[in-house]
């Protein structure tokens, strides 16, 4: 039983990821773009966690919500907000 | 957000749901059964903590640390200098550009001020703790040093980076931190066989615990919890270099443009 609602939980995660990896590609206000890819990392250490993989989540926590994003944005603000 | 987007995005939906209902049946190949496990993973976890098989064991309640400081610790050294010379080459972009303070506004509202000062000890906090329960709980050095690095981000968003300039945090210091880390992780390495052939003993590079033919080990228990040897010193070592080198890239990237023009253009470097 737990073993199905966390393949179920699983499924739905990377479902929504995919949506929200589409979404970051096609969106062309870049700033939107990149919360929808931290999104995206967000369902990802979801999954990890459901597979029982703790190392990876503590380390992709960080990375993809805190450090890449401020990266990205960090750039973003030195150039065109929009992407023409 | 129009009608088009929604239908490819329910379609990519769509065909990914569809590939992975074919592979369930089996259709992309042979899907791996998960109740077996393999003969090299039930290997490591029979012996990551195996007192009576020293010469096999890290002695580290901590597969995942244990393999990737012990049984393979020459690949993650390799890791951390990639990950060492790319950060390198962000500072050799931007070598010579200075932090010039009053460029900026001086950072977000008293609010956000406050609220950071609340969180950030926290954060550094849930940082050493993930990295000082590295060989006992997951987690481990680049965990714990990616969570202070995030800490820094904070920092620098609601406070500027004139801010952290005043209280030390530059581009120098960090890069001798993460320098210094680096170091330590290589004195870790070698360490054993340094006082293996100054005593006159067989020893390995990367050794942890005794080892076949080699009586050396690093101290495996402090007051009876164990330390998983070596694992401490390459943990510490890590989330210093990590935190530190991931702090200097935020730092860098945040440069403002006047203090990057000159130097970008060849001026004011001989």
């Amino acid at each position: 039983m737990i073993d199905l609602i966390a393949a179920l939980l699983m499924a739905v995660a990377a479902v929504t990821s995919i949506v929200f990896t589409y979404l970051a590609v096609v969106e062309k206000n870049l700033i939107q773009a990149v919360v929808f890819s931290a999104v995206q990392s967000t369902m990802y250490a979801l999954i990890y966690f459901l597979l029982m993989a703790p190392d990876i989540v503590l380390v992709y926590l960080p990375v993809g919500v805190g450090i890449y994003p401020a990266i990205i944005l960090l750039l973003i603000k030195k150039t065109d907000k929009v992407d023409e | 957000m129009k009608v088009t987007d929604l239908v490819v995005a329910a379609s990519i939906v769509a065909l990914a749901l569809l590939l992975s209902y074919a592979m369930f049946l089996g259709g992309i190949g042979p899907v791996p059964v998960r109740s077996e496990l393999r003969t090299l993973a039930l290997n490591y976890i029979l012996l990551t903590y195996n007192p009576a098989k020293i010469i096999y064991s890290a002695l580290a309640p901590e597969g995942v640390t244990a393999i990737v400081w012990d049984y393979r610790g020459l690949d993650t050294y390799f890791e951390t200098a990639v990950m060492f010379l790319a950060i390198i080459s962000v500072v050799a972009l931007t070598h010579g550009c200075k932090v010039r303070i009053g460029l900026g506004k001086g950072g977000m509202s008293l609010i956000v001020k406050t609220t950071t000062r609340i969180l950030m000890p926290l954060i550094v906090l849930a940082g050493v703790s993930i990295t000082m329960h590295g060989w006992l709980t997951p987690g481990g050095g680049f965990q714990g040093g990616a969570t202070i690095a995030v800490a820094t981000v904070l920092a620098l968003v609601t406070y500027s980076i004139d801010t952290l300039a005043k209280h030390g945090i530059r581009k120098k210091i960090l890069l001798a931190m993460r320098s210094t880390g680096l170091i330590g992780i290589a004195l870790t390495a070698v360490a054993l066989l340094i006082i293996g052939l100054a005593v006159g003993v067989n020893a390995y590079i990367f050794q942890n615990q005794e080892r076949m033919g080699s009586p050396l080990a690093f101290p495996a228990y402090f007051s009876g919890t164990p330390t998983g040897g070596s694992l401490l010193f390459y943990n510490l070592f890590e989330a210093f270099a990590v935190s530190a080198g991931l702090s200097l890239a935020i730092i860098v990237t945040s440069l403002r443009e006047e203090e990057v023009k000159e130097t970008l253009r060849g001026e004011g470097v001989e």
